[in-house]
């Protein structure tokens, strides 16, 4: 890498989904120079979402990324959105204590996800991917969610798995909670 | 002997298929020496394959019993020569960091049970036996380098695997 110093942004693109949406964004950003620090896209129902961090070698301004990318989003029919991240705010930062994997399932209803959520964040949990699918036949429609979260010091995986007991039953849903452990080979 | 550096990904040998020995000279003694001493050095390191440090032989050390996952279940120290799996069962998802590949680990899938198959280099004999759980993926890995093969390769979704690591040990 360059040494210049780096400014960040972080951009995300969502619209109906059709085939060049990645190459129509992806070759503004390379005209411009950027580089894709990090991206994830996903279809979602019908829809496709592009959300990306991307860099680039300083002065560059937002007019300018937005001057590029705002006529390939418009062409492609998608909602744009660009915002520039604070020095330091493209830094990961990450618990240190154990990674767990968590499975929840069961009939479809309000809030399982709300209710996961906000029982994990009262401890300090910190969700680093979540994906949630609705399976199953109209009449019996199943709900899924995996998370991947990093526990704070202190908190086991079994304190995790006792903190979503309770849910379980009040829910009447199935949680797995798995721990992951990286190896260094 | 000495630690030697760890070549690191998008070095050409690491995706080269490394060579037979054919004899146990003391060029291969002292290349075993080498990889142990560098696994020795490593933090939390488990095995070293020869194409890590520059020698496209195939050649690889393991170590489990001192590690965590490891300790409880091991064939001890392995210093491997021409290793061959003959037969091989079951499967695991496992997140794997490589020296090779640093700041990144990624979920891979590897058989849970391998009989393996090498030559000694410390006592000339041929070795066989059935390796288990950590010590299988492991095995697994370092053999994997000497067919040029990472574990990006192998890796199944890129989005739970981008963390930074720490001690595994």
């Amino acid at each position: 890498m360059p040494h210049r110093e780096l400014t960040y942004y972080a951009v995300s693109v969502v619209g109906a989904d059709r085939p060049g949406i990645v190459a129509g964004i992806t070759e503004a950003l390379y005209r411009l120079g950027c580089n894709i620090a990090d991206s994830s896209c996903a279809m979602l129902a019908g829809e496709f979402a592009m959300i990306l961090i991307i860099s680039h070698p300083k002065p560059f301004t937002k007019a300018h990324l937005l001057e590029e990318l705002k006529p390939v989003s418009e062409r492609l029919l998608m909602t744009l959105s660009v915002r520039h991240l604070p020095q330091g705010e493209q830094e990961r930062k990450e618990n240190t204590g154990e990674i767990c994997q968590i499975t929840v399932y069961g009939a479809d209803q309000p809030g399982i996800v709300y209710r996961v959520t906000s029982a994990l964040a009262a401890q300090q949990i910190n969700i680093m991917d979540l994906q949630t699918k609705l399976a199953g036949s109209g009449e019996a429609p199943v709900y899924i969610m995996l998370l991947e979260a990093t526990l704070p010091d202190g908190v086991s995986p079994e304190t995790v798995e006792q903190l979503l007991n309770g849910l379980k039953e009040e829910l009447q849903v199935e949680i797995g909670v798995r721990i992951v452990t990286p190896v260094e080979l | 002997m000495a630690v030697q550096s760890i070549l690191k990904y998008p070095h050409p040998l690491l995706k080269k298929m490394a060579h037979r020995v054919d004899t146990l000279d003391p060029s291969i003694l002292n290349l075993v020496q080498d990889l142990l001493d560098t696994m020795q050095a490593g933090p939390g390191s488990v095995g070293v394959a020869a194409p890590q440090i520059g020698v496209g032989l195939r050649v690889c050390v393991v170590d489990v019993s001192k590690s965590k996952h490891g300790k409880e279940n091991n064939h001890g120290l392995l210093c491997m020569v021409n290793p061959e799996i003959i037969s091989r069962s079951g499967s695991a998802i496992m997140r794997e960091g490589c020296m090779s590949v640093p700041d990144y680990t990624g979920d891979v899938e590897r058989s849970t049970e391998i009989t393996v198959r090498f030559l000694d280099s410390r006592t000339g004999e041929q070795q066989e036996f059935t390796a288990s759980g950590f010590e299988a993926v492991a095995i697994q890995h370092e053999m994997d380098h000497l067919d040029g093969v990472l574990f990006l390769d192998r890796i199944m979704s890129i989005s739970t695997g981008l963390f930074r690591r720490k001690s595994y040990r």
